[in-house]
């Protein structure tokens, strides 16, 4: 701060607090606060010395200027005359602007190229002289301001000392400093220029792109081929897709075993291979070993037929036994339906004082008759089985402990793809026969199993599970036994075998062990629609005629066969094969064949249409002092059957020719096929037995009509 | 059964079914554009069945429109061609039984 200051500051401090306080504070400032103030002071509104003091009536006055755009000393309606036209024209009118005076400056912008030019010419450089210039302006600008402090200062310093001399000093200080006034009004904008960065023009080129050269013939018959051939990939992806949905919907423990690691799936294809090879090997082994019997079942005809009379054999081919199955009992037989050649053996136990555990199912082919294809070993013993007539793989199983299984043979054997549950579904006693039924319209398969419980359920195959209902409980139709509680209990009747009409899917048989056959419809749970006085002892087998639906067969413990009309109370006919008949089938070749065997060993075949009385074979199979025979099958297709025995083995018979005999069309009937003649074979036999058909309406219970 | 399915399969083939469906015999697009590219075909192919100009003219102008130009649309009975395309928009196909369609971009 300029020095001059300083006295005056003291003197300042004497007279008055406050105004060296705020002195004291201004001087105490760092620099750059002043900067601030000075650029403060310098908005102040400055008065030029000779500005009038007006009063404040004065100032007040209102001094009214009116401004009007029409200038009255302007003179209106000029005319110049014309020499050329010899008359006055109006001349335009001069308008409002007055030009008062006009010069012409000498002065240029020193920035303008023609100033450059000039500085130029005169040996100055311009750059240079443009910077020299604005520095002096700078360096005057901060003496002004300088000056300008310090006449404030000293204004203060004046106003302290006292109010009269304040004007004096102010009059004295500003020529003093011969400064000059600044335009007030004049704003000046303050910028800042931020560094440029230079302009680069960068070029980039871009691969083209890709390209490839394509080139066809277009023929009419290469449109065809193509489209052929498209055709025929669609028609195999469209099989394919199917099979691939079968396989899907059985589901399968297969995907367990494909979830294991790459190598041993890598194994298990080697295993896969070099079992096939195996099989080959076994079969032609089996081929040449069983060389005579396969002979014997190819060309064999017993050549005694044709000298004997309504009378026939039964020529003992191969056996079928498994070691690990030797002590269970053949508990059924089935044969496969769609490959002719395999056929189911069923392993469990009838003797039930002497319980086996375990069981198993084997798949035998007559093509190797020393080792079952499939063996599928279960927990429990298995008491029946039904093959499913149109997916031949898929098994299901009753078991000795209430359960039933289903088992898909193409994926596995070890375990079973359902299973029903063991707490909440299985059945109360030993399961004694199931069967598979048409699908459901959405495709489920189910299938129904009956029970001793004297239940009759119906098992529908879900996802991965089954579901079950039970479509009736087989009641006896007597009177309700008082229980150890005193309580009436409806007695059940123990169903022991089952057997679905071959035409009307509706209706079923079931035998029961009392000896009672009752027909029922699985539309009513309730009711029965007829029931048959059939037996004394268990009825092990019902079985429908395989070319007349209203013809049944039923086998006993009370050692009697009986055949049956729908409806009718009394058998048509009864035979006593003296001792217990395990199993009766019809053939599938004839109406009036069918076969059975006995406890004795012994299988026997009956032709009603050549003997009413007697069979026409009798063969004993096994040893009658050492083996039981309990169950019977017939091929499909081919001239044999099979028969299960109480060791576990089975055993193939062919039926000699008598047993087969086709038949004779009468002369005047050449053109009937063999189905037609076989019904009229039956028809005949049974209007033979039948009592007139006055009888045939239902007994009365006066029993005045019966004989 | 069986015999019966192989006594249909046989007939079938006794007819001789003219297929008209479109077949994609070569194609380097991607999927959604290949599907978009039939669509159109079988469109224009469809209406102007007589005219096989006025099919690869409209053809032409629609994936003109769609993909961006310039696209080069043959179509006929019987031709032979060798091109050089940009990769990702060539496609030859079948239509109708009768016609060949080739699309590409140069």
């Amino acid at each position: 701060m300029p020095p001059a200051a300083t006295p005056k500051k003291k003197g300042g401090e004497k007279t008055s607090t406050s105004g060296g306080k705020s002195l004291k504070k201004k001087l105490s400032k760092s620099a750059e606060d002043d900067e601030f103030e000075q650029w403060q002071k310098s908005k102040q509104l400055l008065k030029p010395p000779d500005q009038l003091e007006l009063t404040d009536a004065e100032l007040k006055e209102i001094i009214p200027r009116v401004l009007q755009s029409l200038n009255l000393q302007q003179p209106d309606s000029v005319v110049e005359f014309s020499f050329e036209q010899g008359e006055f024209i109006p001349k335009p009118s001069p308008g409002s602007a007055v030009l008062v005076f006009s010069q012409k400056g000498t002065y240029i912008h020193r920035e303008t190229d023609e100033a450059r030019k000039q500085l130029i010419a005169q040996g100055i450089d311009p750059s240079a002289f443009v910077s020299t210039e604005s520095e002096e302006d700078g360096a005057e600008e901060t003496t002004r301001e300088e000056a300008e402090t310090e006449s404030d200062v000293t204004e203060e310093g004046s106003e302290n000392v006292g109010g009269g001399e304040t004007k004096e000093a102010e009059e004295e200080a500003k020529p003093q400093t011969g400064k000059k006034l600044t335009n007030q009004f004049n704003f000046c904008e303050r910028a800042a220029l931020t560094y440029k960065y230079p302009i680069m023009s960068r070029e980039t080129q871009t691969v083209p792109p890709p390209t490839d050269t394509f080139s066809a013939n277009i023929l009419q018959w290469i449109i065809y081929d193509g489209y052929q051939q498209d055709y025929e990939a669609q028609q195999l992806e469209k099989e394919l897709e199917r099979q691939r949905r079968e396989a899907g919907r059985m589901p399968t423990g297969k995907q367990a075993i494909k979830k294991a690691t790459g190598k041993s799936s890598h194994n298990e294809a080697m295993q896969g291979r070099i079992y096939e090879c195996w099989k080959t090997l076994e079969r032609m082994l089996n081929l040449s070993t069983y060389d005579y019997i396969a002979k014997d079942y190819r060309y064999w005809e017993d050549p005694a037929d044709e000298f004997r009379e309504e009378e026939g054999t039964l020529l003992p081919l191969w056996k079928f036994a498994y070691d690990k199955t030797k002590r269970n009992t053949v508990t059924d037989l089935l044969w496969n339906p769609f490959y002719y050649d395999l056929f189911a053996v069923c392993l469990g136990f009838l003797d039930f004082m002497n319980p086996i555990k375990g069981g198993a199912v084997l798949l035998f082919t007559i093509k190797n008759p020393s080792f079952p294809d499939y063996i599928c070993i279960t927990e429990s013993a298995v008491m029946c089985i039904d093959i499913h007539k149109k997916y031949p793989y898929m098994l299901v199983v009753g078991m000795y402990d209430g359960n039933v299984m289903v088992y898909n043979i193409q994926a596995t054997c070890k375990e079973p793809a359902f299973q029903s549950n063991s707490v909440t579904q299985k059945h109360g006693s030993i399961v004694w026969e199931v069967k598979w039924v048409e699908d459901l319209p959405d495709g489920e398969m189910n299938f129904f199993s009956v029970s001793s419980d004297g239940k009759v359920n119906h098992w529908i195959l879900m996802q991965n599970e089954f579901a079950v209902t039970t479509i009736i409980n087989l009641y006896l139709e007597k009177e309700q036994v008082r229980g150890p509680d005193g309580t009436l209990v409806k007695r059940k009747a123990c169903a022991t075998c089952l057997t679905f009409h071959p035409v009307n899917p509706l209706i079923y048989l079931v035998g029961t062990e009392e000896g009672l056959i009752y027909k029922c419809s699985t539309a009513y749970s309730t009711s029965y629609l007829f029931t048959y006085q059939a037996h004394d002892m268990p009825v092990y087998r019902v079985d429908y005629n395989k070319l007349n639906a209203d013809v049944f067969a039923s086998c006993s413990a009370d050692w009697r066969i009986k055949i049956w009309e729908d409806n009718r109370n009394e058998p048509l006919y009864v035979f006593d094969l003296g001792s217990c008949v395990g199993d009766v089938k019809w053939a599938p070749y004839s109406s009036t064949v069918f076969g059975a065997v006995t406890s004795k060993g012994s299988a026997y075949i009956f032709d009603i249409n050549v003997n009413k009385y007697k069979p026409i074979c009798v063969q004993p199979v096994v040893s009658r002092k050492k083996y039981k025979l309990t169950r019977i099958a017939f091929n499909n297709k081919l001239p044999i059957i099979i028969c299960g025995d109480d060791k576990g083995c089975a055993t193939a018979l062919k039926l000699s020719p008598n047993l087969r005999l086709p038949c004779k069309p009468p002369k005047k009937q050449q053109h009937l096929d063999q189905h037609t003649l076989q019904l009229m074979k039956l028809d005949k036999l049974l209007s033979l037995v039948r009592e007139p058909a006055t009888l045939t309406a239902p007994p009365d219970p006066a029993g005045s009509t019966d004989s | 059964m069986a015999d019966l399915d192989q006594a249909d399969k046989k007939e079938c083939e006794g007819k001789k079914i003219i297929h008209t469906y479109p077949i994609v015999k070569n194609s380097d697009m991607h999927e959604e554009m290949k599907l978009e590219c039939v669509e159109i075909v079988v469109t224009a192919c469809e209406k102007h069945s007589a005219n096989n100009e006025a099919a690869a003219r409209m053809i032409k102008e629609q994936m003109d429109k769609k993909f961006g130009p310039p696209f080069h649309v043959v179509v006929g009975e019987g031709y032979g061609f060798e091109i050089t395309y940009e990769c990702k928009t060539l496609l030859y196909m079948y239509f109708a039984g009768t016609l060949a369609i080739c699309i590409w971009k140069s």
